[in-house]
């Protein structure tokens, strides 16, 4: 508790300084320096696998039950990549920054995590590792955090990740929320558990529009939204599009994702779209450049609760929104499974989840969070801290943060493409639209 | 082996054989001149090259695992006839940017090589300065300066000169000015370097036969200027088709180049072979230009190598 009282009082602002205008999935990855890197890895890849045969489809792995490798001893090391500002800050004495969950779990434990924050888009990411797990070589790390989407599913399609022992995580089967267990891109959680999630809805500047923004059809009329104002998600908006025309994702094809392409055709020609996203959407979100965006829920929130930009809101429109998590998986060749297993579980204690809600503002896939953070609200006003208290009031008391059953039953987890011949349909309807 | 070869001295031991070995050596000596150079390329352009194509001819994808080799020359026609918008998008931009380059740097390294005296180095450093901070970083920053209400236009709008709706960002005119910014000195250097070898006693001799400036210009210094042009043209033309960096950060929806759709290939569709085919193509196409260009306009002067 020591550690939780320390990082209230004396890192607050620090913990705002960081995050100032940042968000984890807004940090510009730098386009020229990412691509040039990877290209060259890809091609030896793409060669490697011609010659190589069966790659890192691993023999052990084919039955189905959980990976061997979590029944051994634990190593004192476990290498962590995540994304960028997706864990707890604090700063010493010294003025070292550290990650108090990971103090914490070390003192516990013994176990010293390496985390690096190097993820920064999952398909770059990707492309880094494809090589080394193709090739059956250890990638060096022993959790990384994918989203669920194309990228998950390759890996778990060729088992490049571990099956998960479910008798490692007695935190998780305690205290995972609905949406967190048994999620229909992974059922049973068998090879992966979240490590926070998000909606993707509208984010507008209500200063900057004419009248309420309610409904899709909205983001398609310069009446309201005005023309070259509209920022769209490049790899979201085909479900987000499906979703509020009432389309389930999960169990659309080639049809219902036409139905979607000629949506967003039409809102191409109506002239609203400023731009499509795959990075920075937010930069400009935050300029005013793009009054009306598609949004990830947690970027507006941190800044309409915690930046002052009161004006922003954040809301789904009538049709409902898209749900996604980035998921802990532990790739194959990973030195260090067992402790792996016992970091992710760590974050499964509601009071460790409490620290990270608390500093990334997504959603949380721990329940018993809100109220924690309530307290943490209470007690920080009690200790003369009332700016910090109502933000972290605010925090949990957002519908987006904390959605309830009739929220969450209007969003829907995205399509779960799982093969190459669907991913080259989808590709051939949906990239003519951002790539013309 | 190496120095002997080089400096052509010969171990005492072998008298008998030392005149033919020598000439051999002699012989021998420009291969072991070039050897790091041409090891230094085999590693990292044909051998990477050769993958490349290898690449653009197979076929699978992500989610087999693999790749595998089987001559599939439809990577190729698929993708023209798909991206040929984009290909051609690219090839205008560029040649568009090419020559705003030109227009920009003539008359610049012109003062410099002619006027700027003893400040010549001095001002070609203050060309390069920008250059010092990264590509992705200075286009960013562009960003800043054109936002729609950032510290260029914000003002220029509050005194009602312009339309509350104008925006530079995400058009073709944020995209091509980018460009034309970022490989300025590929223009500009060149251009130096062929004005500044010029004889001045050449334009005085024009003078005295009564030329005036702009014919001791028109006939002497322009048509002794082309081998630079000539180059900066090639050192321009063929990165900017390419790039994808501006179009990506300045760009809108109808702005999409080549080089965004090879990335999109290679990084969101994780589809290897297409990426590699497109890569093929579009260093087949400038080739061909660039050979073409060359054999119409090009010039036995080595500028270009002078430059590099």
């Amino acid at each position: 508790m020591t550690e939780r009282e320390d990082r209230e009082r004396s890192d607050r602002l620090l913990q705002e300084a960081m995050r100032a205008r940042l968000s984890r999935r807004s940090v510009l990855r730098g386009a020229g320096v990412g691509v040039a890197g990877i290209s060259l890895a890809s091609l030896l890849a793409a060669c490697g696998e011609g010659d190589g045969g069966t790659g890192g489809n691993g023999d052990a792995q084919t039955g189905g039950a959980p990976a061997d490798v979590f029944s051994g001893e634990p190593g004192d090391e476990v290498n962590f990549a995540n994304w960028p500002l997706y864990l707890d800050q604090a700063k010493d004495k010294d003025g070292n920054v550290y990650h108090p969950t990971l103090k914490l779990f070390e003192e516990a434990t013994g176990i010293h995590v390496n985390y690096e924050d190097v993820i920064q888009s999952n398909e770059e990411f990707f492309g880094k590792i494809q090589p080394q797990l193709a090739g059956g070589d250890s990638t060096g790390w022993d959790i990384i955090v994918i989203t669920n989407g194309r990228q998950f599913n390759v890996l778990t399609t060729n088992e490049w990740v571990y099956r998960l022992d479910p008798a490692m995580r007695p935190n998780f089967d305690a205290n995972a929320t609905p949406f967190a267990k048994d999620p229909t891109y992974d059922p049973g959680n068998t090879f992966s558990m979240p490590w926070q999630g998000g909606f993707t809805g509208i984010g507008y500047d209500k200063t900057k529009v004419n009248g309420a923004i309610t409904k899709l059809d909205d983001l398609a009329n310069p009446a309201i939204v005005g023309t070259d104002s509209v920022g769209m998600l490049s790899s979201d908006m085909p479900d987000f599009v499906m979703i509020n025309l009432g389309i389930d994702p999960a169990t659309s094809g080639p049809a219902e994702w036409q139905e979607a392409a000629d949506w967003l055709q039409m809102q191409r020609e109506s002239g609203t779209v400023r731009q499509y996203y795959d990075q920075g959407y937010i930069d400009d979100f935050v300029a005013g450049n793009t009054p009306v965006s598609m949004a990830w829920s947690g970027d507006v929130i941190y800044y309409a609760l915690w930046a002052g930009y009161t004006d922003f809101e954040f809301m789904f429109p009538e049709g409902g929104a898209l749900l996604w998590q980035d998921n802990m998986m532990v790739p194959v060749g990973a030195g260090n499974a067992p402790g792996a297993a016992q970091v992710m579980d760590w974050y499964y204690d509601p009071k460790i989840a409490t620290m990270v809600t608390e500093w990334v503002i997504y959603l949380s896939p721990v329940a018993g969070v809100q109220d924690r953070i309530l307290e943490d609200a209470d007690a920080a006003l009690d200790d003369g801290y009332k700016g910090y208290s109502n933000k972290l009031r605010a925090t949990a008391e957002s519908p987006y943060s904390f959605p309830d059953d009739a929220l969450l039953a209007q969003t829907k987890f995205g399509t779960n493409i799982t093969n190459d011949e669907q991913a080259e349909e989808w590709d051939n309807i949906f990239l003519p639209i951002t790539q013309q | 082996m190496a120095t002997e070869a080089l400096t052509g001295q010969e171990p005492a031991t072998e008298p008998p054989s030392r005149g033919r070995s020598y000439a051999a050596r002699r012989r021998l000596a420009p291969l072991w001149l070039m050897t790091p150079g041409g090891v230094y390329l085999l590693v990292f352009l044909i051998i990477p090259m050769g993958i490349l194509v290898y690449t653009s001819l197979q076929s699978g994808g992500a989610f087999s695992g693999r790749f595998y080799f089987d001559w599939d020359f439809a990577n190729y026609t698929d993708q023209i006839v798909q991206y040929e918008s984009q290909l051609i998008r690219s090839v205008t931009y560029s040649v568009i940017v090419t020559i705003a380059c030109l227009l920009l740097a003539y008359p610049m390294t012109y003062w410099i090589a002619f006027y700027a005296g003893r400040w010549k180095s001095s001002i070609l450093l203050l060309i390069l300065l920008p250059f010092f901070v990264s590509f992705v970083i200075r286009t960013v920053q562009w960003r800043f300066l054109l936002a729609d209400d950032g510290i260029l236009f914000g003002p220029l709008k509050d005194l009602g000169l312009m339309s509350d709706s104008f925006h530079v960002l995400s058009t073709p005119y944020a995209v091509v000015a980018g460009i034309t910014y970022n490989f300025l000195p590929f223009t500009a250097l060149p251009l130096y370097v062929a004005l500044d070898r010029i004889d001045r006693s050449l334009v005085e001799a024009a003078k005295d036969l009564y030329s005036s400036r702009w014919e001791a210009f028109r006939h002497v210094v322009w048509p002794l200027s082309l081998p630079g042009v000539f180059a900066a043209f090639l050192l321009t033309f063929v990165p900017a088709t390419g790039d994808y960096v501006n179009a990506a950060i300045l760009g809108g929806p109808g702005t999409t180049m080549i080089g965004n759709i090879i990335q999109a290939k290679f990084l969101s569709e994780l589809n290897y072979p297409e990426a590699a085919a497109l890569s093929v193509i579009l260093m087949v196409a400038m080739l061909i230009l660039a050979t073409a260009y060359a054999r119409v306009l090009g010039t036995e002067d080595d500028t270009l190598t002078a430059t590099i």
